[in-house]
């Protein structure tokens, strides 16, 4: 493969690792502080690519920008919402209802987004300045697609940030790895928990806002991002936002070079994968042990 | 290493047994929700009820009925796993559809005869649920359930690409039944047959030795372990058991559709007979049965009058698992016991 | 001359360069009561935990009725004889206290593969017997998990002693019990001992029950054994004093 070619199937990979990473982040997060499979978490990414359909519509304008924010602050919202009524009543009860809980939920919005948005599949357009391609040797590629692996980027920083630089990301953190020390500092554990949430479905609702001139968008979403977010969180670890940005990469790279390969069978390998992390090392690439 | 178990006040005393239970073994069965006497009475009746079924039913009826009954077989069997043993598996669906998939790919590319697969699929879905529990069993909890789900997903991949043997996403359709099976009274009569059958070689299981043991290890692993019960082998074996019985459910499918498809081994389609567990009650046997007579039946009505059965479905699930946490099942038992107590106050 | 019943040489165990238990050499004859005491951090429940196979030791040999059990796992250390009770509360919270026994006789008789009969009934009196042998008869039918903890506490001792061992360890049986408790347990530990030829090794903190009952006592201090003997010997020996004089007694 010459040069060009190599650069632009590696980056249509780290297009798709980006808006997988931002999803992924967002439950590995979520897992790791709160120790909750959120099944809804596919459902908040649907959603955010839904209102951004919404508020811009098919053309391209200046308001996708605006739409990004608000569909990302809408959905996380939406997760402080959910949290408060619902998901606070479950955390002294089993595992198992907390995952119906979720469960319900993921049917609830998914019969919601129906009357909201219909069957039909949507699609929007990328905003007029990154409408256009880039050269790349020989090759062009999608100036948009640039933007979401830079989008992809500024988050994982962004996270990065919050959570080795603020005083919550240092609770957040205790709360994945240590909860006993979070516990003795006196921190305000239900607000805490609200916030990781909000901040899990924010995550999840701007990464199907970035994602959304990327792919059709249709009813089913929901069930299939989820299912890809979950085996990134966790080959990479199940949270560690680091280890999501490793396993976004990783599975991307292994689809991009299965459909060269090995058409058909990326998904069984991917599946394999995520098997044989589990079976072995339950803890992924770079999570904390299980408690 | 451990600092004494301080933290816990000592109750001065002892326990008082006031919790409306007289002392002694009738009551410790009673706790379990059912003994014999109480179950097998009703349960005549309803399956004889049942039995009357197609005399009185129209045919669309009939067909949901059928369907119920072997989603009650695929729930219970679940149900094994997640109520009694405290196993969450999330990849049920797969030996379901393997179930299903046994028959009709023999009939489909070996034309072998419907009883013969019939005996078959049972054994294929415990022998894959053997491999599956080796690996996924060593994992504990969520990551169990999550390693079930992606055993689960990857048997759905694997059917949908080998378009050739399985017919993809399109499946495998067609004249599977014997004659005998493609009037819709007889199909009924064999799947009420084996569900009922089924479901009572479960019980048996339930209210064995090994289902006591499987039950003391879901409450506490370690205890159990350190009295001498392997733990490990018993979860495999519940695992094989549920399996088996999951693959027969899946032949029933096949008895209503005449078809297999993917979706069967899908998650989603593994997380039903859980749901239905819980919305009907884990801790009772049969309910996962009710969980999922309410499920099909309760789709039917409002499918009929407005399509929003995930909206319902989901707003039920989520009320039952708030506020009754034992399923619709443990508000019966608890609205029973209510209504004997004000009896017998009442005969005062 | 009977022979010892437990054995133990030169038992350690090392994390990462920390000694929890080191040069533990410790035997104890059937039929007696056995005290093992120290401050908080002595080693005595990493020692508890290396008998009963929970730890794999780093070096030092167990023989237990002349077997060398050292490294087993739990459950097969069960099956030889010698069961722990654990400090705590290890019971199955929603079984009824019956089921609980009969779940343990079953595992003994390793009748928990039996998926047809009703064999458990059968075990019912048996199972009877044992609670009545501790005294929670009338409790048989409740929820485990509504016990006070005096007699979630009795019921675990009543499951290890369903296991019909040759000789029960006892990680502090006294553990947060009123002194009407204590009583209790002190008296179904000397029972069990005395009338029933049970061989018991316990691990307390209340000193008035460990030089009340014991036959012979060791002291741990940083995982290592500085003095054992009879009761009334280990009291004045100087050097358990001056441990002791920091810590808890």
């Amino acid at each position: 493969m010459t040069g060009p070619n190599v650069i632009v199937t590696f980056l249509s990979a780290m297009t798709e690792a980006s808006s997988l990473f931002i999803a992924a982040a967002g439950l590995t997060l979520v897992f790791g502080a709160m120790r909750i499979i959120n099944i809804a978490h596919g459902s908040f990414f649907a959603y955010g690519a839904f209102l951004v359909t919404t508020l811009v519509g098919a053309s391209a304008g200046g308001s996708f920008w605006l739409a990004l924010a608000v569909a990302g602050l809408a959905v996380g919202a939406m997760g402080a919402a959910v949290e408060v009524t619902v998901l606070r009543r479950v955390y002294r009860r089993d595992h198992l209802v907390q995952l119906v809980v979720t469960y319900a939920l993921f049917l609830i919005l998914a019969d919601v987004a129906l009357h909201l948005w219909g069957t039909q599949a949507r699609s929007v357009r990328p905003p007029s300045m990154l409408s256009g391609s880039v050269a790349i040797g020989s090759r062009s590629f999608p100036a948009y697609d640039l933007f979401a692996i830079g989008a992809a980027i500024v988050t994982g920083l962004a996270m990065w940030a919050l959570l080795q630089r603020t005083a919550l990301g240092w609770r957040i953190r205790a709360a994945v790895e240590d909860p006993e020390l979070l516990a003795a500092s006196g921190t305000n554990v239900p607000l805490l928990y609200t916030t990781v949430f909000s901040i899990g479905g924010l995550l999840a609702g701007l990464a199907g806002a970035i994602g959304s001139p990327l792919q059709s968008i249709s009813p089913g979403l929901d069930a299939s991002v989820l299912v890809s977010a979950f085996i990134v969180a966790v080959i990479g670890g199940l949270g560690s936002v680091a280890g999501a940005a490793i396993g976004a990469v990783i599975i991307s790279l292994f689809d991009t070079a299965g459909v060269l390969w090995a058409p058909g069978w990326e998904p069984a390998f991917i599946y394999l994968a995520m098997i044989a992390v589990l079976a072995l090392r339950p803890s992924g690439l770079l999570g904390t042990a299980e408690r | 290493m451990k600092p004494p178990a301080s933290g816990r006040a000592a109750r001065p005393g002892a326990s008082r047994p006031a919790e409306a239970r007289a002392p002694g073994p009738a009551s410790a069965a009673r706790g379990r929700g059912m003994n014999a006497a109480v179950v097998l009475g009703p349960l005549s009746a309803a399956v004889v009820l049942l039995a009357l079924m197609p005399a009185l039913l129209p045919t669309a009826s009939l067909l949901n009925l059928q369907s119920a009954l072997g989603l009650a077989l695929f729930a219970c069997a679940t149900n094994l796993l997640v109520g009694y043993g405290g196993l969450v598996s999330f990849g049920q669906g797969a030996f379901y559809g393997i179930g299903a998939y046994v028959i009709a790919l023999a009939w489909l590319h070996w034309q072998a005869p419907f009883w013969a697969s019939f005996i078959v699929a049972p054994f294929a879905g415990a022998a894959m649920a053997l491999l599956v529990g080796l690996v996924a069993l060593r994992a504990r909890r969520l990551y169990f359930a999550l390693l079930t789900l992606a055993f689960s997903q990857l048997f759905y991949v694997v059917v949908l690409q080998q378009t050739g043997f399985t017919g993809g996403a399109n499946g495998v359709f067609g004249t599977i039944l014997p004659p005998l099976l493609s009037d819709p009274g007889h199909a009924y009569y064999f799947t009420l047959t084996v569900a009922v059958l089924g479901l009572l070689i479960l019980w048996r299981i339930t209210r064995s030795p090994f289902g006591m043991t499987l039950r003391a290890i879901r409450e506490n692993r370690e205890r159990a372990e350190a009295l001498g019960v392997n733990v490990f082998a018993h979860q495999l074996m519940a695992f094989v058991i549920a399996g088996g019985f999951c693959a027969l459910a899946g032949t029933l499918f096949v008895v209503l559709d005449q078809s297999a498809n993917p979706d069967l081994l899908n998650w989603t389609q593994s997380g039903y007979p859980i749901f239905m567990a819980v919305l009907g009650g884990q801790f009772v046997f049969l309910g996962p049965a009710l969980g999922a007579l309410i499920y099909e039946q309760g789709r039917d009505v409002v499918l009929a009058s407005f399509s929003d059965w995930q909206l319902v479905f989901g707003l039920l699930l989520l009320i039952v698992v708030l506020f009754s946490p034992d399923g619709v099942a443990g508000l019966l038992v608890r609205g029973r016991d209510i209504a004997r107590r004000r009896l017998r106050s009442l005969r005062r | 001359m009977t022979a010892v019943l437990l054995d133990i040489h030169q038992l350690g165990k090392r994390f990462d360069g920390f000694a929890a238990v080191e040069d533990l050499d410790l035997a104890v004859w059937p039929g007696t009561i056995h005290s093992v005491i120290g401050p908080n951090g002595a080693g005595k429940t990493t020692f508890f935990r290396l008998l009963t196979g929970i730890l794999r030791p780093t070096h030092g040999t167990v023989i237990f009725d002349g077997q060398d059990i050292t490294g087993l796992r739990p459950h097969a250390v069960t099956r030889r004889g010698l069961t722990q009770s654990f400090q705590i509360t290890n019971v199955f919270p929603r079984m009824s206290v019956i089921e609980s026994v009969q779940t343990a006789i079953l595992a003994r008789r390793r009748r928990s593969w039996d998926f047809v009969t009703s064999y458990h009934r059968k075990v019912e009196q048996e199972a009877l017997g044992l609670l009545g042998q501790v005294g929670l008869q009338e409790l048989a039918g409740n929820m485990a998990q509504t016990l006070s903890h005096g007699d979630q506490r009795i019921l675990e001792v009543a499951l290890a002693l369903a296991t019909q061992p040759r000789m029960l360890l006892l990680d502090e049986p006294t553990a947060g019990m009123s002194p009407f408790e204590t009583d209790r347990m002190v008296r179904l530990v000397t029972e069990l001992a005395r009338e029933r030829g049970l061989t018991v090794l316990l691990s307390e903190h209340d000193m008035d029950v460990v030089f009340g009952i014991s036959d012979e006592v060791t002291v741990l201090h940083q995982g290592r054994v500085i003095a054992h003997g009879p009761p009334g010997q280990v009291q004045d020996d100087q050097h358990v004093t001056e441990v002791y004089l920091g810590g808890e007694a």
